[in-house]
């Protein structure tokens, strides 16, 4: 696990919204794609290419410091993302270009 | 660049503006999309595993706790074996491959509080949380916040949540560190007589079998009673 | 593996380094309390980690047990109160029968 962030995942983060400390909101209730990104970590961990308390504990260690500002509900996307890229899993181009390819698709008219 | 098939519901949502789609559900799109393509999961797989996240929530571990208050060899099941006594409210242990997610084992325990003992659950480990009962966890029980000061100093921590316990009460802290996964059943509340499990099911709320809160005979978990 | 331990036992958690992958939390390391329950016969998690997950795999096999920890004598200035209590599972071959002597563990 590398600990330098990755500018393709500090671009996900919205400035206006940084995390405070202390317990995150009690009440929040969870997006439909939060538990679309549970399911992505079964599978990873069920295929084999990264163990669940791998992920779990690299969530722990770039959640509270690389990714210090990014909502705690979002540690799974950004460490998943940043792990499989410092597996090379992924590359950073390729993750750009489909995030750009998601964006367009969901926006369009 | 051709669309994944795999979530019909995905393909007729309705296109929305660029402001209600936080970048996140773009990265975990992106993520999703990469990796099947890369063959490091099936979309089978994942619709296999979506569908089990989005069919679990508390409303399982809530059935369980107020069948027990109702029917004393359910209990008696119940806190024998766990997993086993799932089944009887139609949640299995080892979906959704036949043998349990990677995550979550099949070692169901669920923990009774009394007047003498109130439990607690937590990871200190990696945020382990019994989900086929109560669904996904909530952030703050993920964060080294919860985890590092429960085990610590929990009873500072239960007062963060509103709960105070006298100090005649233990306070038992399980850190679920191994395969079991564990539920608190809380105490059912005075003024609830007469209750349909329906109803009692309805004051169980998830933060109660978690160890955070007490039930309340005056409170509900939602704000529809036919909610799930 | 025979059951080294019965219900009602004191028992020390060794303190014992480890480099890789345990389950066995820095806290407990040196600490004395009693088992409460059993539990089945897990691999161990220093062999699972490695992808033994399972005995055909060369995963090794052993008892598990529930071990309950006064909290005051977990932490140097417990600030709850002294009936408050841990419980966490233990493989076997961290455990060893509790002296009468033990002096509690470093902080």
């Amino acid at each position: 696990m590398t600990s330098a962030p990755y500018r393709v995942l500090l671009e996900a983060l919205d400035p206006e919204r940084r995390r405070g400390d202390g317990l995150p909101d009690l009440e929040r209730t969870p997006d439909p794609w939060e538990s679309r990104m549970q399911a992505t970590c079964e599978c990873l961990s069920w295929r084999g290419t990264l163990d669940n308390l791998d992920r779990r504990l690299a969530e722990d260690a770039l959640g509270e410091t690389t990714y210090h500002d990014f909502p705690v509900h979002a540690r799974s996307v950004v460490v998943t993302a940043h792990e499989l890229l410092d597996r090379g899993a992924i590359t950073e181009k390729e993750l750009e270009a489909r995030i750009a390819a998601v964006r367009a698709r969901l926006t369009r008219d | 660049m051709s669309q994944t098939h795999e979530h019909d519901h995905e393909a007729h949502a309705p296109i929305q503006s660029a402001s209600q789609i936080s970048e996140f559900e773009v990265l975990e799109m992106a993520v999703r999309e990469l990796a099947i393509e890369k063959g490091l999961f099936s979309a089978e797989d994942h619709r296999r595993f979506s569908e089990w996240a989005e069919s679990i929530g508390p409303s399982g571990g809530s059935k369980l706790v107020a069948r027990a208050w109702v029917d004393p060899a359910f209990k008696e099941r119940l806190l024998a074996d766990g997993t086993e006594a799932c089944k009887e409210v139609g949640i299995d242990w080892l979906d959704p491959t036949g043998t349990g997610t990677p995550s979550d084992y099949t070692y169901f325990y669920v923990l009774e509080n009394t007047p003498q003992v109130h439990n607690v659950i937590v990871c200190t480990l990696c945020s382990c949380y019994p989900r086929p009962v109560l669904g996904m966890s909530p952030d703050w029980y993920r964060t080294p916040h919860y985890r590092r000061r429960l085990v610590r100093w929990p009873r500072e921590v239960l007062a963060e949540f509103g709960l105070h316990l006298g100090p005649d009460v233990e306070v038992r802290v399980h850190d679920s560190n191994q395969k079991s996964r564990f539920m608190v059943m809380p105490m059912r509340p005075e003024g609830t007589e007469g209750w349909t499990e329906e109803q009692l099911a309805a004051i169980v709320t998830r933060d109660t079998m978690i160890g955070v809160a007490l039930p309340k005979a005056d409170w509900t978990a939602t704000s529809s009673p036919s909610a799930g | 593996m025979n059951r080294r331990f019965q219900i009602g036992d004191r028992v020390t958690v060794k303190n014992a380094t480890t480099m890789f992958h345990t389950r066995t939390q820095a806290f407990t390391r040196g600490k004395s309390g009693v088992i409460v329950e059993h539990r089945p016969d897990w691999v161990i998690p220093e062999d699972e980690a490695w992808g033994r997950d399972t005995p055909e795999r060369g995963g090794r096999d052993e008892p598990f047990y529930v071990v309950r920890f006064k909290q005051k004598d977990l932490w140097p200035n417990y600030t709850g109160f002294d009936v408050d209590t841990l419980e966490t599972e233990v493989a076997q071959r961290w455990l060893e029968p509790a002296k009468e002597d033990q002096q509690e563990g470093t902080p």
